[in-house]
């Protein structure tokens, strides 16, 4: 007899993850073959929206005492940045064998577990999860070179460092509190949970790309396709982030949540400095990616900082959301337009004015320019530092801020005031679809923050 | 009352959209006389408005949004005064780079602007507000990145960057006003009428600086100026009529819708620092107007010089200053947009722009001359032209609240007739020089006549007969005066 009351409550608490499970398993049993990709493709793109459905929230059963995974109000948000971040590395990139689809499909798995997770151990196998594909996603599809390899290669053992802090966090965490659940608040602020708590951010602000640890994060995205970039630096970072809050609000007021202010403070302004005289296009963005990821930790800081508040909650929330389409967008551009350095951006606008006006979205939002995604999405952050009293993170953050715009501007400057001999670029038009649904949020979104008023509730405001 | 003011910026922003769907080789003509037919059923409407209601104080219905942000409009003498100015000049620098062969993109990005700048004026939400404020760089952006002259790239650069810049400051006031009266009154709320910080302590003089800073990098204030002679001087003539005769004024609005309203006692601390800086201002750009080459270069610090005036007179906090600091700004638009308009008809035919490269300009192009003439005169602050009203008005107001500051600025008075009347007369009196392409600059045309007696007549009708338009100002004078 099949056990249906059984496989509903698997579905009401972890349906993307059923949803995974049986699109992995699907795609495994079609075979491996290469007539199949394209099969395979279109069966990743669609898990990944049934992801998104399934975790739409709604009714659900509350979980058991003690479950290990039981999802909330969080869990739901960044369930669908994730899996909305990881489209359009589903439908522009993956391409050629199912592998690729396997590995985002197991590695947006991961993610899932870690949103999921109330217990320090689940949360260390869907940091694994997630990464371990990852670490392929680079070495398999990055462009065959040398470069590739070697970037997977420093992804791996960056990673590996990372996963070995965490779990050293976790082994600290167990021998002073004596189980491996968590919740907000439970852990006292003693020096041993400090230090634990201190060794398991790190591992998070490792994979977030926080400088003094940012350093493999260039060389990784450069070496992946542009599509690959932008999944990693919205759905993975999304990811991190989530990883950050979760281990910081075990205990807010521990000495890992008084340095994140400070640690944003650092890599939005050292992002911002190194972006500045990149002129590989995929470059640059990764350092914007570092600067980016700076005023999210800040936001995390200002979230620690106020106890967990709510509306900080959703500032952080809302610029993932903003930087999961601006940039999933910029690196989109890349991907489509084939462009790679800042002298083939050079006349880019005659050649093909369409593109270059979603190229100067994208630029203008990652900048924080109203009306804009961006702006909002800066402008909440500040708002809560400011409330939070981080006031010296807070200007490092508006000059920060500045310094990005300096090359944003640059880009477009290239785009459309320089003379070049960019040729016309048309673009397939699943790439135009994608450019185009990435660049309407990106511009609006920045208008209308009332649309997300259901996520604000998730999240309790 | 209440009045459909929302029309007022969407319908230039929806016309821009249109106006680059239009585009298209088929139709080459379409885009710009779309955009001048929406830029004057604009003017239109804007002047109409007061005339159906009777009255220029208006309020829209608001809407609530998140985070205590109310999308709220409303109109009053002194919105209303730069509402028409907007909407007059839009349409005047249409008419006026009519000649020009551009894309569609530029007559598409000035409705853009129009919007953005509508929406400043009208704006009473400190949020709204300043998205407005942003969002009026980008289209100049592209105004000057691709429509302008030789260094036009660094220069849509650096007016974007430091105007952003400044905008950090004012943000920063802004995120902290709010954060203070949520303190005091545990509402989050951004309607500008509700914020009003009554102490003079130390963080109030904190936020007032700090929005201040946002505010002087605008107008320009010395020492944040430096963006302007390059963005006025490399900006399309038509671009740079909308930067002198709108763009600088929101600076000043700023001043006098936010920071006086809500800060009032700490207004009145500033005011020596603000009326000298002023001051300054206004001798700084005569001194500096006074070394030019460049034509519009010189006119371009000449507003320097001019909204120095402006904000001496509403720094004063006197009512007659404010009220001709006021008048000045739209003087000042008026005027320099006429100059401007007339550099670049000049440079339209000759493609030089230098004071030595023309000579004897009047005896070739005799109109041209006569609103030149005129214009200058009216720049100069002449007695029966609009300039010396506001300028009176101004160091009216401002010597009887600081003297010393106005009599400093007496000495900027003195000095433009001595960096624009020579000015005029190399290019129009004196004999040509050996490479003068004075030859090459035929007189004007029917459209340019039209557009520049629109704009002398108002400068000699604001002149002779001020009192109607003082009255646009009159409310904000009494309400903010000590």
């Amino acid at each position: 007899m099949i056990p249906i009351d059984k496989i509903q409550r698997l579905f009401a608490a972890m349906g993307p993850q059923a949803a995974f499970a049986i699109g992995l398993a699907l795609i495994v049993l079609a075979g491996f073959g290469r007539g199949r990709s394209r099969f395979s493709k279109a069966l990743g793109v669609l898990t990944l929206l049934a992801g998104v459905v399934l975790v739409l929230p709604r009714a659900r059963p509350a979980p058991a005492a003690g479950a290990l995974l039981a999802p909330d109000g969080f869990s739901i948000a960044w369930q669908i940045l994730f899996y909305v971040g990881a489209l359009p590395f589903a439908i522009l990139g993956a391409a050629g064998t199912e592998a690729p689809v396997l590995l985002y499909l197991g590695s947006a798995l991961g993610m899932g577990i870690i949103a999921l997770s109330r217990d320090l151990l689940m949360l260390f196998i869907g940091l694994e999860l997630m990464s371990i594909p990852a670490y392929l996603l680079v070495m398999g599809l990055g462009r065959r070179e040398r470069a590739a390899s070697e970037a997977a290669l420093k992804y791996f053992f960056c990673g590996g460092a990372a996963s070995a802090l965490f779990l050293l966090g976790i082994a600290l965490y167990y021998a002073r509190m004596k189980t491996l659940a968590f919740a907000p608040g439970v852990a006292p602020a003693d020096p041993i949970v400090g230090a634990s708590l201190a060794l398991m951010g790190t591992a998070a602000l490792f994979k977030i790309g926080a400088v003094p640890l940012h350093f493999w994060l260039p060389d990784v995205y450069e070496a992946s396709s542009p599509e690959l970039a932008g999944f990693f630096s919205t759905a993975l970072k999304a990811a991190a982030v989530l990883l950050l809050m979760r281990v910081v609000s075990i205990a807010p007021a521990s000495a890992l949540a008084k340095a994140l202010p400070w640690a944003g403070a650092l890599t939005m302004f050292v992002g911002a400095v190194l972006a500045l005289g990149q002129t590989s296009l995929q470059r640059l963005l990764s350092y914007s990616s570092i600067a980016h990821a700076g005023n999210i930790i800040l936001g995390v800081g200002a979230w620690a900082a106020m106890g967990a508040s709510p509306a900080a909650a959703y500032a952080v929330y809302f610029y993932l959301a903003a930087y999961l389409f601006m940039n999933n967008g910029a690196f989109s551009f890349l991907a489509v337009s084939g462009l790679k350095t800042r002298e083939d951006l050079k006349g880019f606008a005659k050649a093909s004015p369409v593109l270059a006006g979603l190229f100067a979205v994208f630029m203008l939002a990652l900048g924080g320019a109203p009306p804009t995604a961006g702006f909002l999405a800066k402008l909440l952050i500040f708002w809560e530092a400011l409330k939070a009293g981080l006031y010296a993170p807070l200007a490092v953050a508006l000059l920060s801020a500045l310094i990005a715009l300096v090359y944003y501007l640059a880009l477009v400057r290239d785009a459309y005031f320089e003379e070049g001999s960019a040729a016309p670029v048309q673009g397939s038009w699943v790439g135009r679809a994608v450019l185009w649904a990435c660049a309407a949020p990106s511009a609006a979104l920045g208008l209308f923050p009332i649309v997300l008023g259901p996520i604000q509730r998730l999240l309790g405001l | 009352m209440t009045a459909p003011l929302t029309l007022l910026w969407t319908a230039p922003l929806l016309g821009g959209f249109l106006t680059l769907l239009l585009a298209g080789d088929r139709a080459p003509r379409l885009p710009r006389r779309l955009a001048l037919l929406i830029a004057t059923a604009l003017f239109l409407y804007t002047a109409a408005i007061p005339l159906a209601a009777g009255s220029f104080n208006l309020t829209e219905l608001g809407l609530d949004l998140a985070w205590g942000i109310r999308y709220s409009l409303a109109l009053d003498g002194l919105s209303y005064a730069l509402v028409l100015l907007t909407a007059f000049l839009t349409m005047i620098s249409l008419l006026g780079s009519w000649k020009e062969g551009h894309s569609a993109g530029f007559w598409a990005s000035f409705l853009f602007l129009e919007s953005a700048l509508m929406g400043v004026f009208l704006a009473r939400d400190l949020f709204l507000f300043y998205i407005f404020w942003e969002a009026s760089l980008i289209p100049m952006f592209f105004i000057i990145g691709l429509w302008g002259s030789a260094n036009r790239r660094h220069a849509a650069v650096k007016f974007f960057l430091y105007t952003f810049g400044g905008s950090l400051f004012l943000l920063l006031g802004a995120l902290l006003l709010v954060n203070e009266r949520h303190a005091a009154t545990g509402l989050w709320s951004w309607d500008m009428s509700r914020l009003r910080l009554d102490g003079g302590g130390p963080l109030s003089v904190f936020i007032f600086i700090s929005m201040a800073i946002g505010f002087a990098v605008k107008i320009p204030v010395f020492p944040f100026h430096t963006w302007l002679p390059d963005a006025h001087t490399e900006a399309p003539a038509a671009g740079s009529v909308m930067l002198a005769g709108v763009m600088l004024k929101m600076g000043l609005y700023g001043f006098l819708r936010i920071l006086y309203p809500v800060f009032p006692g700490v207004g009145a601390q500033l005011l020596p620092w603000l009326g000298g800086l002023a001051a300054f201002n206004a001798i700084y750009g005569a001194f500096g107007a006074m070394v030019q080459t460049d034509l519009k270069r010189l006119i371009a610090y000449s507003s320097v010089a001019h909204l120095g005036f402006c904000l001496m007179g509403i720094a004063s906090l006197t009512p007659e200053g404010i009220a001709g600091g006021s008048l000045q700004m739209i003087n000042h638009g008026l005027t320099t947009g006429a100059l401007f308009l007339m550099v670049g008809f000049i440079y339209e035919r000759s493609h030089k722009r230098g004071l030595s490269d023309f000579g004897a300009l009047a005896r070739t192009a005799p109109a041209l001359g006569f609103f030149f003439g005129l214009a200058c005169l009216a720049s100069v602050g002449v007695p029966g032209m609009n300039g010396f009203v506001g300028e009176f008005m101004s160091l009216a107001g401002m010597m009887r609240a600081l003297p010393i500051a106005a009599m400093a600025a007496l000495l900027g008075v003195g000095l433009a007739p001595a960096y624009l009347l020579p000015a005029f007369g190399k290019v129009f009196w004196n004999d040509p020089g050996p490479d003068s392409c004075a030859s090459k600059v035929t007189d004007l045309d029917g459209r340019e006549r039209a557009i520049l007696w629109a704009l002398s007549g108002l400068m000699l009708v604001i002149g002779l007969y001020p009192s109607p338009w003082l009255d646009f100002f009159r409310a904000a004078a009494s309400q903010l005066s000590l």
